[in-house]
């Protein structure tokens, strides 16, 4: 103590180097100043917000009396002893923008100019923001010639007491020089004032002035800016580390390091679809953990990535499998290969023409011989989209939320991926064809998606688009036309459009159905004359979302279900074992669990199963595959909808059952639904003495289609003809939607 | 659509000038200041604040809603006045001592504003024996209390204590909020209601003042 006393003592230069810095040159970052209210471009009220920043902005100027104090002191009497030891010396410093503008900012709120106000008081942060970075060379320098070194800023009240705030006005003498008072609870008067205090030693030889936001208690903040906790990552493609921020969810972090992660409900802890399980590290359960495992699942690890916020290193093993490789694409398209079968040929007559439909779950694309009528190659991705959220719903959130330009670039990626693994190479394309739904399109285009989410569900184009490579794709890799396809509303978009043009409604006489089953379900009825069109919240219970044990199309999803003298029988996809109910797995459990009476035609499970559910199967690791009494209710509202949709739309058309031809089912479900257990269940009429049809992805064949033929004006006469029922607003649809909640007992001896 | 109906429209959308120059005709047409204020002004804020709630809008769109309310009042106030309207309740509130920040707080002030409080605003740095002065001065059915750090929340039980102390916990509903507030901590220090969102806030304190 005494060595380091006279050690003070022999280092009088440091003190009385007083220095008081008035000349800052800040110029506010309004994108910073938006940013800190949630105003980003795409908002309704952009505009005005921003016309009153523009009023506002010179006054702030004006008002702001910028001033910042530096002092070397002693801290001694402070226990610095964590951050080295012998510690006695500090530069104090103190940054303020002045009282004035405090004063203003309150007057503005208190008057109602609530915009202003808000954006004065964000503008004024970011320019106290920007007065610390500028004197961060000044604080180097000062140090420098005192022969100091920095070990490290301290911050009250998280790295020292506040008391300290009282102690650097005193050394800096900031009460005579700038006014500055301190109050009781060492907060400072103006209100809008900073205080660092800078630790010092005179063997460092750098300086570590920089803010340490992992130890600030705003974990809100906007400008929150650390490197954050080591988190090794384990897949099936081996394991990686990435960096997890204080106050980001391991979901967050996954997508921003592009690990994919299910989230059918973008991430709210709703869905409990993104299972991760900690393998090393501790994690306390959050409170959808508690809702979504059991205390045994809890004691493995298991854990919703939405919700985790590791706060130490730790390691987690993704659950789900690489779902790339898993996700088996129903892409097939076995309309227009040769005649003869077999491999296509391209001769010198070749012409190339590239079909894309843009699903909100997979993209398909296809290399088209427009000439000969061939389709040549066909590739699919997952649309990368998903990480935001597995429905529209959650993908128009996420844009409004600011993500509109992430989701732009996440689309772009993946279409130049399928562009690339198909063999373009030396072939000229005449064409690309887009065909996508309204939502998919508006991302795609970047158009804002603020009035598709709310009433009265305005897209802002469904127009057909004619562009190209360049424009689209803000680069010059392809030279060819784009053109994606118009849409009929904000709910039945281009993918409908294009699926009635493959299905040739506008050239028959007789009536047909299309029903595209989805999460939105979209259906329409017409012939050449008028077409209805409609949409109906299904829900994704038909692609296995919102379902207990449910899953996508991935390898060893249970997709087929037989009860056979209380034997339970599943088939799984790619014969894999067991890891979940997809979509067509449930629709045949519900079927069989009707025709075995273990489900009533009201849809209540026997009371012994009510509680545990109807057990399928086992997976490998123990878990049971069940299906429950709200996964029948699920089922119950998605087929209802989809149904009652259906009906109301016949009724609208004024026409029966009789006088349909056809009933085509479309979308990757579409294709390997079992007709008669649908019919079953109720989700297709029973006795219906014209076709169904399930043609797969219709939206696909309508573009390829598009490319092949000549009268390029169908497209628009089929928007022209077609008209938009809005079910939610029809009496009819209402008491459809009850009537068909019901099971009917009589479909099931099919 | 009725005057009321639009003027409630036109505060939705942020149009401060058409919702003044709508309060003004319905005065001009003697509808009753109460009904512009509960119907026109009030409604249309509660329609803004559960779209902020369900995340359908977001701050700027609050922010030019609770302008075009506050544009209505001003002229509809003096009016309001004369007949005698009582507030749905009186509100004392701010950011506990140590704290600074008052974004959050200011939504807050604007949704109970908006929901038909009489607020008293402390703004930030507030101690704990102010907020009860005020409350006791006023005759305040609320105390709202903000933090923002971990570091202050514990303000907020030092003013549930004081309360205590001077046998006036059972005079106010208390509720806190703030990004590192949440149920547990308010049950644990004895407040009345935590809400996560300033809409929800305005609800909760409504509710509470009707059903004391």
């Amino acid at each position: 103590m005494l060595r380091q006393r006279l050690r003070w003592q022999s280092r009088q230069f440091c003190q009385n180097r007083n220095m008081k810095v008035t000349d800052f040159t800040v110029k506010i970052n309004k994108k910073n100043v938006f940013s800190q209210i949630d105003c980003y471009e795409d908002s309704p009220v952009y505009d005005e917000v921003d016309r009153e920043y523009h009023e506002i902005i010179e006054q702030i100027y004006e008002k702001i009396d910028a001033r910042a104090l530096l002092e070397f002191g002693d801290i001694s009497d402070y226990d610095v002893s964590e951050y080295g030891d012998g510690i006695t010396e500090a530069l104090f410093c103190i940054v303020t923008v002045g009282g004035k503008i405090s004063e203003w900012i309150t007057g503005l709120f208190e008057q109602g100019e609530y915009v202003k106000a808000m954006l004065a008081d964000a503008a004024v942060d970011d320019y106290l923001f920007q007065m610390e970075n500028q004197l961060k060379e000044k604080i180097i320098q000062m140090c420098r010639q005192a022969k100091r070194g920095v070990i490290r800023r301290l911050e009250a009240p998280q790295d020292i007491d506040m008391s300290v705030q009282k102690k650097a006005l005193e050394v800096t003498n900031a009460e005579q020089e700038i006014g500055l008072t301190v109050k009781e609870s060492y907060m400072y008067s103006p209100v809008k004032t900073v205080c660092q205090v800078f630790l010092l030693d005179d063997k460092a030889e750098e300086y570590r002035i920089e803010h340490d936001c992992s130890k600030c208690p705003n974990v809100q903040c906007k400008m929150r800016n650390i490197p954050g906790i080591p988190i090794e990552v384990v897949s099936s493609q081996g394991a990686r580390t990435v960096m997890n921020k204080t106050g980001q969810s391991l979901m967050e972090t996954f997508r921003k390091e592009g690990i994919f992660v299910d989230a059918v409900c973008g991430g709210n802890g709703i869905c409990g679809k993104c299972k991760v399980q900690m393998l090393e590290g501790n994690l306390i359960p959050s409170k959808s953990d508690r809702i979504f495992f059991h205390e045994i699942e809890l004691e493995k690890g298991y854990r919703l990535a939405c919700t985790a916020y590791p706060e130490r290193p730790c390691k987690i093993a993704l659950e789900i499998r690489d779902e790339e490789a898993a996700f088996d694409i129903l892409s097939e398209y076995e309309g227009m290969k040769t005649e003869e079968g077999g491999q296509p040929k391209e001769n010198e007559t070749s012409r190339w023409g590239i079909a894309v439909d843009i699903g909100t779950t997979t993209i398909v694309m296809q290399l088209v011989d427009i000439e000969n009528k061939l389709v040549m190659d066909t590739c699919s991705v997952i649309n990368h989209q998903r990480d935001y959220g597995a429905d529209v719903i959650s993908r128009i959130k996420a844009s409004n939320f600011g993500k509109k330009r992430e989701l732009r670039e996440s689309i772009r990626r993946d279409l130049k991926q399928g562009l690339a693994s198909l063999p373009l190479n030396g072939r000229k394309i005449e064409q690309m064809v887009i065909a996508a739904n309204t939502t998919m399109v508006h991302l795609l285009m970047g158009y804002s998606c603020m009035t598709l989410g709310v009433l009265p569900f305005q897209p802002v184009n469904i127009k057909e688009i004619h562009t190209d490579y360049a424009a689209l794709f803000s680069e010059s890799s392809y030279e060819f036309p784009i053109v994606i396809l118009p849409g009929i509303s904000t709910f039945v978009g281009g993918d409908i459009v294009s699926g009635l043009y493959a299905c040739d409604f506008d050239r028959r006489d007789e009536v047909s159905i299309l029903i595209d089953l989805g999460t939105n379900g979209e259906m329409a009825i017409g012939n050449k004359e008028r077409i209805l069109t409609a949409s109906a919240a299904a829900g994704p219970a038909f692609e296995g979302g919102n379902i207990a044990c449910g899953t996508g199309s991935i390898q060893g999803a249970i997709c087929g279900v037989k009860i056979e003298d209380g034997e339970v029988l599943i088939q799984t996809i790619g014969s894999a074992p067991p890891t979940g109910i997809c979509g067509t797995g449930v629709i045949d459990s519900v079927y069989e669990l009707l025709k075995n009476e273990v489900v009533d035609e009201t849809g209540r499970m026997q009371e012994e199963y009510s509680e545990t559910g109807f057990r399928l199967a086992k997976r490998s690791d123990e878990a049971e595959i069940v299906v429950n009494q709200k996964d029948v209710r699920e089922i119950q509202l998605a087929k209802s909808a989809v149904r009652a949709g259906v009906e109301t739309l016949i009724a609208e058309y004024g026409i029966d059952y009789e006088n349909i031809s056809r009933i085509y089912i479309a979308g990757g479900f579409g294709y390997k639904l079992n007709i008669a257990k649908a019919i079953g269940i109720g989700l297709l009429p029973q006795n219906f003495s014209g076709e169904i049809i399930a043609i797969g992805n219709s939206s696909l064949k309508g573009a390829v289609k598009y490319l092949m033929e000549d009268k390029k004006e169908r497209m628009q006469e089929i928007v022209s003809r077609a008209t938009e029922v809005n079910l939610s607003g029809s009496k009819d649809f209402q008491r459809f939607y009850v009537d068909y909640m019901w099971f009917e007992s009589s479909g099931l001896s099919k | 659509m009725s005057i009321i109906q639009e003027m409630s429209e036109f505060l939705q959308k942020g149009r401060a000038k058409n919702v003044k120059v709508l309060v003004q005709q319905a005065l001009d047409e003697g509808i009753d200041p109460k009904e512009i204020l509960n119907e026109g002004l009030l409604s249309g804020m509660m329609i803004v604040g559960t779209k902020f709630k369900n995340n359908e809008v977001f701050v700027p769109e609050v922010l030019v809603a609770a302008r075009a309310m506050n544009a209505g009042l001003t002229v509809l106030e003096p009016r309001l006045v004369e007949v005698g309207n009582e507030p749905v309740g009186k509100a004392v509130i701010g950011t506990v001592q140590g704290d600074l920040h008052d974004i959050g707080k200011n939504l807050v002030v604007m949704m109970l504003k908006g929901a038909g409080f009489e607020i008293h605003d402390l703004g930030v740095d507030v101690e704990a024996d102010a907020f009860i002065e005020k409350a006791e001065e006023v005759g305040a059915d609320v105390i709202c209390m903000s933090a923002l750090l971990t570091t202050t929340m514990p303000n907020m039980q030092t003013c549930i204590d004081r309360l205590k102390e001077k046998n006036l916990r059972d005079k106010y509903i208390v509720m806190v909020g703030g990004a590192p507030v949440n149920e547990n901590f308010a049950n644990q220090i004895g407040a009345d209601y935590y809400t996560p969102d300033a809409a929800t806030a305005a609800e909760v304190a409504k509710q509470a003042v009707l059903s004391k």
